[in-house]
């Protein structure tokens, strides 16, 4: 018999589900659907399937975390408590698609569970200073290996993954046998397939790092409480996650300003790549991670390396590069220099410097406003279960 | 005599009244409309787009085309003409910069993406901090 408050924990489960569903499909398929290289039914479809691995595999480890050992004793997940955690990590997600505040549904989950925890005298400090500390160090990794490869070999990557789709479909279904296969049309040429599939790929990667880290998000109170056994768990969260990619994730994937899909493909190959490797890594060793923040720092990684990349004197004589490329080294020189003479303008205009983009007090704010929505949840929820009393604490 | 004047622009129509508003008024004036692009953003991915374009230069003028090009039409409806200068990274950065070769700056009172939170957070409001921190006068158009 299933009590009417085990009712409402998993319907809210599944409401956090969907919208994980929703918010991770674009991330992870926007760059494969803006290609043209997938429809949004087959993006909902591989975001499902591959979702569903990573939880099945690695996301348990995860739910075990959040679940079992960030509480001392996992009594303090009454229902009443599970349920007002998945409250918060609802409203949290709602926030960040309604004020477009990208927020860390793993960290926001972790801070609800810690502040339940901590309400109850039950947190496990040791537990909860070692994901604070992967917390710190994993967007550093992330922020390093990028730049690295936004330094020394973007240039090499972008001339190889260069992707022109052609005119017309990819595929055409070959329906002249017994079973219908698809085959390439007259338009498309090799390279191009290539492309495609490593952006298909990649999204595949994606979605199986989010399952490894996100299933634990909608259903670890559950898990914790008890109420709930693991695997029907992680099934019922899936289908949830499955629904969210088939409905709302279509709207995600077509207007949320997904800046992952702003970036130039190469871009986002490479930061999903190493952004979602070390999500699988963290969910590995049942680290809950914070894709967002990890993916913004590949991302800026990427920039600030490519903006300060060295150039070959090769390079520059072939003048295969443009020529304003050491930043540094460029406004030294003009300092005290006269102005050159330049032909019809009066005034020297002022080169765009890609170091203008990145400052690091810009970077700063970044970070700390993807830190405001798990903070919030944090203290949040532990005001509730310290002074709210309907929770059986 | 005001004859040099910086009009910021993005491409919202505050932005379009502070021009109309520098046209009719400096009518003998040298104005010189500034768009910047690569502007700070959740997960700057704009900033980043940019950064890794081969010419920046090139890129950023590219971006920055369509603003310039509406900028000139309203330009033209009075019979003047205009001059343009493409800016990257943070916006009131780059007119407090510029300011020192105008003689006023003349800027709409808030911008598309006022209503968005996280632009407001990351960029905040650039009329603003530019009739804060600008060494010449700023003119706020309403």
């Amino acid at each position: 018999m299933i009590s009417t408050l085990l009712l409402i924990g998993i319907l809210v489960a599944i409401f956090v589900g969907y919208n994980i569903g929703g918010a991770t499909t674009g991330p992870a398929f926007g760059p494969a659907v803006g290609a043209d290289a997938i429809s949004k039914t087959a993006a909902g479809a591989l975001m499902t399937v591959f979702f569903f691995v990573g939880a099945w595999t690695i996301g348990r480890r995860v739910v075990d975390t959040l679940g079992r050992d960030l509480v001392h004793d996992p009594g303090v997940f009454t229902l009443e408590a599970s349920v007002g955690v998945l409250f918060f990590i609802g409203v949290a997600l709602f926030v960040g698609n309604v004020f477009g505040v990208p927020a860390s549904t793993s960290m926001t989950a972790v801070g609800s569970i810690a502040g339940l925890a901590l309400a109850a005298g039950e947190l496990n400090w040791a537990v909860m200073g070692e994901i604070a500390i992967w917390w710190i160090v994993s967007p550093f990794i992330g922020f390093w290996v990028s730049l690295v490869i936004g330094r020394y070999f973007y240039a090499a990557l972008n001339r190889r993954i260069a992707m022109e789709r052609s005119e017309g479909p990819l595929f055409e279904i070959d329906r002249s046998g017994i079973v219908p296969t698809p085959a390439l049309t007259d338009t498309t040429n090799l390279r191009e397939v290539g492309g495609v599939v490593m952006v298909v790929a990649i999204g595949c990667l994606m979605a199986y790092s989010s399952g490894t880290s996100n299933i634990a998000n909608a259903v670890a109170p559950l898990v914790g409480s008890g109420e709930l056994e693991m695997n029907p768990a992680i099934i019922i969260g899936c289908l949830a996650v499955g629904i969210g990619t088939f409905t709302i994730a279509r709207r995600t994937l077509e207007t949320m300003g997904n800046e992952l899909t702003e970036l130039p493909l190469t871009a986002a190959i490479v930061t999903a790549t190493v952004s979602a490797t070390l999500v699988i890594f963290l969910s590995a060793i049942g680290i809950p991670a914070s894709f967002v923040i990890i993916a913004t720092m590949c991302i800026i990684g990427l920039g600030w390396g490519r903006a300060t990349r060295p150039m070959t004197v090769g390079e520059a004589v072939r003048g295969e590069e443009s020529a304003p490329v050491s930043v540094g080294a460029l406004s030294e020189d003009r300092e005290g220099e006269e102005l050159p003479p330049i032909g019809e303008e009066e005034e020297p205009e002022r080169i765009p410097k890609a170091s203008d983009l990145f400052d690091p007090a810009t970077t700063a704010r970044v970070v700390l406003m993807q830190n405001v929505v798990p903070a919030i949840a944090t203290i949040g929820a532990y005001a509730t279960f310290r002074f709210v009393p309907i929770f059986g604490l | 005599m005001l004859s040099r004047v910086l009009v910021p622009m993005d491409d919202s129509d505050h932005a379009e009244h502070a021009l109309e508003y520098a046209l009719e008024n400096f009518s003998d004036a040298e104005i010189t409309v500034l768009h910047v692009v690569g502007v700070p953003s959740m997960m700057m991915g704009d900033a980043v787009g940019l950064s890794l374009e081969d010419d920046l230069e090139e890129a950023a003028a590219d971006r920055a085309g369509p603003v310039f090009e509406r900028a000139r039409e309203v330009a033209a409806e009075r019979d003047r003409e205009i001059e343009t200068v493409v800016g990257v990274g943070h916006p009131a950065r780059n007119v407090i910069d510029r300011a020192d070769d105008y003689d006023t700056v003349v800027v709409g009172s808030h911008g598309e993406d006022w209503n968005r939170a996280t632009h407001r957070f990351l960029v905040g409001n650039v009329a603003e901090t530019v009739s804060k921190r600008a060494s010449v006068p700023v003119i706020i158009v309403r």
